[in-house]
C-alpha cells in the first residue's frame, strides 16, 4: 500500500514538475509576445521616433513650376520679346574628381558597348562641345564643391550634347532666358530686364506683373529608382503662364522710322532725334522711333540717357506747331477766320513786348492761312491777342498740354503749363508760338490728332489687347475720346495746313498722289545744364495725310541740329517715312483738287 | 457489408444462439457478438477545397502584380514620352528663334543690300474698279550716301547677317534732285499724267559734301 502511494507521490510531483515548466515556458513567450507587440504598437500607433514621419520627408519631392514669362508682339504678331529654354552646365566637383574613368555605351563598329572613358578624355571632349579652353574646364570641374557653374546659356542642343558625353558628375539645369529677336527696333519701347526675372525699363518693367504670371507647386513621392510612386501622394497646383502683351506698332515701319531719324540726326549732329507715327482714326501708334536706341539684349551698350523713350519722356517748347492750337482757338472762338485780312508790320510791339519773324518783311497784308504757312510769330501774336490769357491757356489745356498721355511706358512726361496768371508780359505771347510751354512729342501729335480727326481727341494707344495662355485676347478698352473742336473748326485749320504745304512755306512737305497738311517748328531750346537762356533749337515737322480724310500723323523732331537752323529741314525725313507709311497701309492716292487758300491777302 | 454477404457468412462454431438466448446456466462462457461488417459513413472530401483556397491566393496574387506592373510601365513610358516632349519643345524653339532672326527688319534690310537691292520710293497704283494705272512707278535708283546701320539683334547663338559696309539708303532717292521744280500737284486716277516728284524748293548747294550749306531761307522762291 505505501509503495502505490509512494509511486502515485512520485508521479504526481513529476505532473507537477511538468506543468510547472511548461507554465514556465509559457510566461516566458508570452513576455516576448508582449515585448514584440508593445514594439508594434509604440511603432506604428504611436510613431514615437517620428519614423513614418521621416520616411515621407525622404520621398515626397516638392517642386516649383515656373510660369513662363508672356511675350510682347506687335500688332501683326511678330515677337518682339519672348522666353527661351536655356541650359546651365554644373558640376559635382567632389563626385568628378575622384572618378578617374567612367564606362559609357557607345557604338563600336555598329554594336552597343561599354567603353571605359578616362576622366581626361572627358574632360577634353567636354571642352569641345562648350567651346572652353580644356584647361579651364579642367580647373572647374576638380575641388569639392557639389555644386559650381561650368558654363550658362546654353541653347539646348549644345545641352543635348553635353548629356551625351555621360561624363559622371555634370550635370544640367533648365532656365529661362529673355530674348528679344528684333534688337534695337523697338528696344526702348519693350524694355529688357535685370538679373534675367524683374523687367527694369520700359513695358517689360510697367507690364511686368501681368508677363510674369504665377509659379506652380507639384507635390510627389519619389522612389530611390528616381521614378515616381505612383500611388502615392501627387498635389499639383499648375503654374499661370503670364499673358501675352500686343501692341499697335508696326515693326517694319519703326524699323523704318529707326533707321531714317538715325540717318538725319546722324548727318545733322544732332542730340537726339524722333518720330512718332500715329493712326489718326484710332489713335493707335504705328511707329515710335528714337536714336540710339538700346537693344534689349545687351541694354549697356547705349548709354544711360538713352535707354528711355524720349517721344514721351523729353519734354521741350514746341515751337511754331503750337500755332496751329493758336489757329483752332481763333478760328474756334469765332475771333477769325482763315481768309481773315491781318496787316503786320516789319515788327511786332505789344504790351512792350517786340516780336519778330524769322525772316524779315515790310509791312505785308496776310490771312490767317499766311501767317501759318509762313510760320509768322507776328502774325501770330496779332491774332492770339483776340484771345483772353484765360482763354489761351484753356485752349492749350484742352489740346492735352499739361496732360501725360497714358499709354503705359514709365516716366511719361506731363509738360508744363503754368496757370495764366503766373505768366509774365512776354510769356503770355509767347505760349501763341510755342515757347514758355513745354511739351512731349507724343502731346503734339494728340494735339493734330484732334485736328485730323474731325476735332475729337482720341488718347493715344500703345498696347492693344492682352493674350492669355489659352489664347483668349482682352483688348484693352479705348480711353474715352473727347471734343475738341467743332467739325467746321477742325475743317478749316485743316485748310490751313493743306495750304501751308501748298501754297506757303513747307513745300518739301508734299508726296507724290496724295494731299498733305503739315507744319514746321523751330523752337530755342532752354540750355540743360541750367544756365540761362537758349542753347540750340529743337527743329520739328508734323504732318497728316492724306487731307481729304486723314488716315496718319507723322511728327519729325530734332534737337538741336548743327548748322545754320534756316538751312536744316526734316522734309525729306518726313516725306519718306509719310509715304511709306501709306505705302504700307494701301492708302488709295487723294482724289478731288487740293485747297489752296491764299496766303497774302488781297 | 451487405445485408446479404451477412446472411451467407457462416456463424462461428460455439454455442448456439438458442442456449444464449435461452440463459441456460451452465453455459460459462459469454457469448460473443457475431462479427459483422461495419458499414463505414463515405469520408468528407477535402482537397478540393484547399486547392481552391490556393487558387484564389494565387489568382488575386497574380492579380496585383499584373496591376503593378502595368501601372509602372505605364510610368515609364509615361517618362518616356515626356522626354520626346521636351526635346521637341527645344527644338520648335531652336527652329522658331533662327526665323525670327531671319525675319528682323535690320537683318532683311541687310541682306536685301547684301543681294544688291534697292530701295523703291516711287510707286504707281492699280485702281482694280476701273483699272486704270495712276502714279509714275520709276525704277528705284542707288543713292550715293549710306544711311545708318542699325546693328543686328544681339541674340546670342544666332547668325550676324549684317554685312561689314551697307550701301544703299532708303532716304537716297529723295535727295533733291538738281533743277526740278517743287510742284507738289496730287492726280486723280482718271489723268495719265505723270506727277512731279516733291523735291526741295532750291537746288542744294552739296559743294562736294553730302550737307547742304546753310542758307538763309526768303519767302517766295
Amino acid at each position: 500500500m505505501s509503495v502505490a502511494q509512494g509511486k502515485s507521490k512520485a508521479s504526481k510531483k513529476k505532473a507537477a514538475n511538468a506543468t510547472k515548466r511548461l507554465r514556465l515556458g509559457l510566461s516566458i513567450m508570452l513576455a516576448l509576445l508582449v515585448v514584440v507587440g508593445g514594439k508594434l504598437f509604440l511603432v506604428q500607433g504611436l510613431d514615437v521616433g517620428g519614423m513614418a514621419e521621416a520616411a515621407l520627408d525622404n520621398r515626397l519631392r516638392p517642386t516649383v513650376l515656373p510660369a513662363e514669362r508672356g511675350s510682347i508682339l506687335d500688332a501683326n504678331g511678330t515677337v518682339l520679346a519672348n522666353s527661351v529654354i536655356r541650359y546651365n552646365i554644373t558640376v559635382d566637383q567632389s563626385v568628378n574628381t575622384k572618378t578617374e574613368s567612367f564606362k559609357r555605351l557607345e557604338k563600336v563598329n555598329g554594336k552597343d558597348e561599354l567603353v571605359t572613358v578616362s576622366r581626361d578624355q572627358g574632360i577634353a571632349e567636354l571642352a569641345a562641345v562648350l567651346g572652353m579652353d580644356a584647361g579651364d574646364v579642367r580647373k572647374s570641374v576638380t575641388g569639392t564643391r557639389t555644386y559650381y557653374i561650368v558654363a550658362k546659356d546654353l541653347r539646348p542642343d549644345v545641352e543635348n550634347r553635353v548629356s551625351e558625353l555621360q561624363i559622371p558628375g555634370i550635370f544640367s539645369e533648365g532656365t529661362s532666358k529673355r530674348v528679344y529677336p528684333n534688337g534695337s527696333v523697338a528696344g526702348g519701347i519693350v524694355g529688357f530686364l535685370e538679373n534675367g526675372t524683374t523687367g527694369q525699363a520700359g513695358l517689360e518693367q510697367t507690364q511686368d506683373g501681368i508677363l510674369r504670371g504665377t509659379a506652380g507647386k507639384r507635390v510627389f513621392e519619389i522612389g530611390a529608382d528616381g521614378l515616381r510612386i505612383p500611388v502615392g501622394i501627387d498635389e499639383l497646383t499648375p503654374a499661370q503662364d503670364g499673358k501675352d502683351v500686343k501692341l499697335t506698332l508696326n515693326s517694319d515701319l519703326q524699323y523704318f522710322a529707326q533707321q531714317a531719324i538715325q540717318t538725319q540726326a546722324d548727318k545733322l549732329s544732332a542730340e537726339w532725334g524722333v518720330i512718332i507715327v500715329s493712326d489718326v482714326k484710332t489713335g493707335n501708334i504705328i511707329a515710335m522711333a528714337d536714336t540710339n536706341t538700346p537693344d534689349p539684349n545687351d541694354p549697356g551698350k547705349v548709354a544711360a540717357k538713352d535707354r528711355g523713350v524720349r517721344s514721351v519722356t523729353a519734354a521741350y517748347e514746341p515751337g511754331s506747331v503750337e500755332k496751329m492750337i493758336t489757329a483752332a482757338a481763333v478760328i474756334e472762338e469765332g475771333k477769325a477766320k482763315p481768309l481773315d485780312t491781318f496787316v503786320i508790320p516789319p515788327s511786332l510791339v505789344v504790351d512792350g513786348q517786340q516780336f519778330d519773324d524769322s525772316f524779315s518783311h515790310g509791312t505785308e497784308k496776310r490771312t490767317l492761312a499766311g501767317i501759318l504757312g509762313w510760320s509768322m510769330n507776328t502774325g501770330t501774336v496779332m491774332a492770339g491777342q483776340r484771345l483772353t490769357k484765360d482763354q489761351r491757356h484753356d485752349w492749350l489745356q484742352k489740346f492735352g498740354i499739361g496732360e501725360a498721355p497714358e499709354i503705359g511706358l514709365p516716366a511719361e512726361a506731363k509738360g508744363i503749363l503754368t496757370p495764366a496768371d503766373q505768366w509774365d508780359g512776354r510769356q503770355q505771347y509767347t505760349v501763341l508760338f510755342g515757347q514758355g510751354v513745354s511739351q512731349s512729342t507724343l502731346q503734339t501729335v494728340r494735339a493734330y490728332q484732334s485736328i485730323a480727326n474731325d476735332g475729337v481727341m482720341l488718347q493715344p494707344r500703345l498696347i492693344d489687347s492682352y493674350i492669355s495662355p489659352d489664347g483668349t485676347e482682352d483688348k484693352v478698352a479705348a480711353k474715352p475720346p473727347r471734343r475738341v473742336v467743332s467739325e467746321e473748326t477742325a475743317q478749316q485749320v485743316r485748310d490751313i495746313l493743306e495750304s501751308a504745304v501748298t501754297e506757303g512755306q513747307i513745300k518739301e512737305a508734299a508726296i507724290d498722289g496724295y494731299r498733305v497738311g503739315a507744319k514746321t517748328g523751330t523752337s530755342q531750346s532752354p540750355c540743360d545744364d541750367g544756365t540761362a537762356g537758349f542753347c540750340g533749337y529743337t527743329a520739328s515737322m508734323v504732318g497728316m495725310a492724306p487731307m481729304d480724310d486723314p488716315r496718319f500723323i507723322v511728327e519729325v523732331v530734332l534737337q538741336r541740329p548743327k548748322g545754320s537752323i534756316y538751312g536744316i529741314t526734316n522734309g525729306p525725313v518726313f516725306r519718306s517715312v509719310m509715304s511709306q507709311a501709306l505705302r504700307t497701309y494701301n492708302v488709295p492716292p487723294s482724289k478731288g483738287a487740293p485747297v489752296r487758300l491764299p496766303q497774302f491777302a488781297k | 457489408m451487405s445485408a446479404a454477404a451477412a446472411k451467407n457468412l457462416a456463424l462461428p462454431s460455439g454455442p448456439s444462439v438458442q442456449d444464449v438466448e435461452a440463459g441456460l446456466p451452465g453455459s460459462a462462457r459469454k457469448a460473443r457478438t457475431p462479427l459483422s461488417l461495419v458499414r463505414s459513413a463515405p469520408r468528407k472530401r477535402r482537397a478540393p477545397f484547399v486547392v481552391l483556397c490556393f487558387g484564389m491566393l494565387a489568382a488575386a496574387l497574380i492579380a496585383v502584380l499584373v496591376l503593378n506592373i502595368s501601372v509602372s510601365t505605364a510610368q515609364y513610358q509615361l517618362v518616356k514620352l515626356r522626354a520626346e516632349q521636351t526635346a521637341l519643345t527645344k527644338q520648335n524653339q531652336d527652329l522658331t528663334q533662327q526665323v525670327q532672326n531671319f525675319e528682323a527688319p535690320q537683318n532683311l534690310a541687310a541682306k536685301a543690300s547684301e543681294l544688291g537691292m534697292v530701295a523703291a520710293t516711287g510707286k504707281g497704283q492699280i485702281d482694280l474698279s476701273t483699272l486704270t494705272v495712276s502714279g509714275d512707278a520709276k525704277p528705284a535708283v542707288k543713292g550715293d550716301s549710306a544711311g545708318a546701320v542699325i546693328a543686328a539683334p544681339a541674340v546670342p547663338g544666332q547668325l550676324n547677317v549684317v554685312p561689314p559696309a551697307s550701301s544703299g539708303e532708303p532716304l537716297a532717292s529723295r535727295a533733291p534732285a538738281a533743277g526740278e521744280t517743287a510742284a507738289a500737284q496730287p492726280e486723280t486716277p482718271a489723268a495719265a499724267k505723270p506727277a512731279e516728284p516733291a523735291a526741295a524748293a532750291k537746288p542744294a548747294a552739296l559743294n562736294g559734301g553730302t550737307i547742304p550749306a546753310p542758307e538763309q531761307r526768303t519767302p517766295g522762291q
